[in-house]
């Protein structure tokens, strides 16, 4: 079964990362940072627009486009004043770096909130996190109760404990009392979100850098990563997955045997620089085998191109990649890459929220092929003809997410798809020996 | 299939749509139905073709068809 950590490591970093040692308290982060400083629309958007602070979904979207867009629909009319929302809903389990952040540095999320809601005249600031962290619900509960925002009312929701929770449709409707799945939406919620009102939603990292670029300056933010992506993210690692299928073997705390014998899940978040190298925070191990990017929903690189990798939007963009939520999963020596996409595939098929047609008959019928392939089946021409047909047919990503991970697959790791086919891998030779 | 001038575009609301399939029976020219009975659609409509997807997408028991701009 795949669920999401219960350890988690923070490692202290940079910038977002670089104060946890004192506590997550408002008045350590005051001591740290200052008070927060006044910021109208234009001067946001003069900090935070050169320095390229994204949203972190596949496509990056840019945060300061969000901001111009919500600007151009607001008006003083009734139902039509902005609404900011702070998406740690996380429903992926290889991530936890929202959830981490509300736990170790809540202040510097809500200060980029309410920077965010001040200089969009919004009044509200919506809080989700998920209901199987609910660490983080607290954590974001402590915080909101040391604040005092003039003019900003908090609203705390909690997310199902789904994969597809996190997706923004799915979180406005949670907002709106309805069941917090995904639905259809013809225009993005920067111009009509919650309840119709122009809506700045995005993860809570992205509100975190917003105020980190505030507090310290264009010119000090810009001083870490490159110039072409200015800044620090956020990691989520994932070690490898043990014999019963969950996460473990991170540094720390984790890895040990948990409660009724149920190993304890691990998963360590780091702060990394734009175009550092992969090597500083990834094990010789990891650096030696296949590495999924972007999670669930992202992509395979392949062996040759792990031990030189970087942190860089535009260096995976080249491999075929993308950063995404920032959930990097490794793999052991031994492990077998189709056996891992076989296991996560399975858990996304399960994962449908059931609502539109290709996803609900496709994904199934594609974990079917990649257990298919897993257990020494070429079954390739149909997972290309599957993932065809699923790709862009749902109200969210979450079929396009699962097509991509098992393209990546059948493309990036060809060559290991042949071995694995051909009994070379080792796995095969280690399942039979297992099922004797 | 790219846009051309005056192209729509078809976009189904999935969670609406049951493959009921009539949109394919309507407008064969850009609809075709996939092993599950689900539309695909096959690319942007060009103005002669926009009576008929329009008729299409009234006729959706499910009103889960929409024409869009390109």
């Amino acid at each position: 079964m795949i669920r999401p950590p219960d350890v988690v490591d923070v490692t202290p970093g940079p910038m977002l990362l670089s104060g946890i040692a004192d506590g997550p308290s408002l008045a350590a982060h005051r001591v740290r940072q200052g008070p927060l400083p006044e910021a109208d629309a234009g001067a946001l958007l003069a900090v935070i627009a050169p320095l390229a602070v994204r949203g972190r979904g596949g496509a990056g979207f840019p945060l300061a486009r969000k901001i111009d867009t919500v600007l151009a629909h607001r008006s003083r009319r009734p139902g039509r004043r902005p609404v900011v929302v702070v998406n740690a809903a996380e429903g992926e389990p290889a991530s936890a770096k929202d959830s981490a952040l509300l736990d170790v540095a809540p202040h510097l999320v809500l200060d980029g909130a309410v920077l965010a809601a001040r200089a969009l005249g919004a009044g509200t600031v919506h809080l989700v996190t998920s209901v199987d962290r609910p660490w983080a619900g607290a954590a974001a509960a402590r915080a909101v109760a040391e604040r005092d925002d003039h003019g900003i009312r908090w609203s705390r929701h909690e997310a199902q404990a789904r994969f597809v929770s996190g997706q923004a449709r799915a979180v406005l409707e949670l907002l709106s009392g309805r069941s917090g799945l995904p639905v259809t939406s013809w225009v993005p919620e920067s111009m009509s979100g919650h309840r119709g009102r122009p809506t700045l939603l995005s993860n809570a990292e992205s509100f975190a850098h917003l105020a980190a670029a505030v507090h310290v300056g264009a010119d000090r933010y810009a001083s870490y990563g490159t110039p072409q992506e200015p800044g620090t993210t956020l990691l989520t690692l994932t070690e490898p997955a043990g014999p019963d299928g969950s996460f473990g073997g991170s540094s720390g705390g984790s890895g040990r045997a948990g409660v009724d014998g149920v190993p304890v899940v691990g998963v360590r978040v780091v702060e990394v620089c734009h175009g550092d190298a992969a090597s500083q925070v990834l094990s010789a191990q990891a650096l030696a085998n296949p590495l999924l990017v972007g999670g669930f929903h992202g992509a395979w690189l392949s062996p040759r191109d792990v031990p030189a990798l970087r942190w860089s939007n535009a260096h995976l963009r080249a491999l075929g990649a993308s950063l995404g939520a920032g959930c990097v999963i490794t793999l052991a020596r031994g492990q077998c890459p189709v056996e891992e996409t076989a296991r996560i595939v399975t858990y996304l098929a399960a994962e449908s929220a059931g609502r539109c047609g290709p996803c609900f008959n496709g994904l199934p019928a594609l974990a079917d092929e990649v257990r298919g392939l897993a257990e020494g089946a070429d079954t390739r021409r149909r997972i290309a003809e599957l993932t065809g047909l699923v790709r862009g047919r749902g109200a969210c990503a979450h079929p396009d997410g699962t097509a991509r991970i098992v393209t990546s697959l059948l493309t990036t790791l060809d060559g290991e798809v042949e071995e694995h086919l051909d009994g070379r891998c080792g796995c095969r030779a280690l399942s039979t020996v297992g099922a004797a | 299939m790219s846009a051309g001038a005056g192209d729509v575009v078809l976009r189904v609301d999935w969670p609406e749509c049951r493959a009921r399939g009539l949109c394919a029976e309507l407008l064969p020219e850009r609809i075709v139905l996939d092993e599950w009975g689900y539309p695909v659609v096959l690319g942007p409509v060009s103005p002669a073709l926009q009576a008929l997807a329009r008729e299409a997408a009234d006729a959706c028991p499910r009103r889960a068809l929409h024409l869009r701009p390109a």
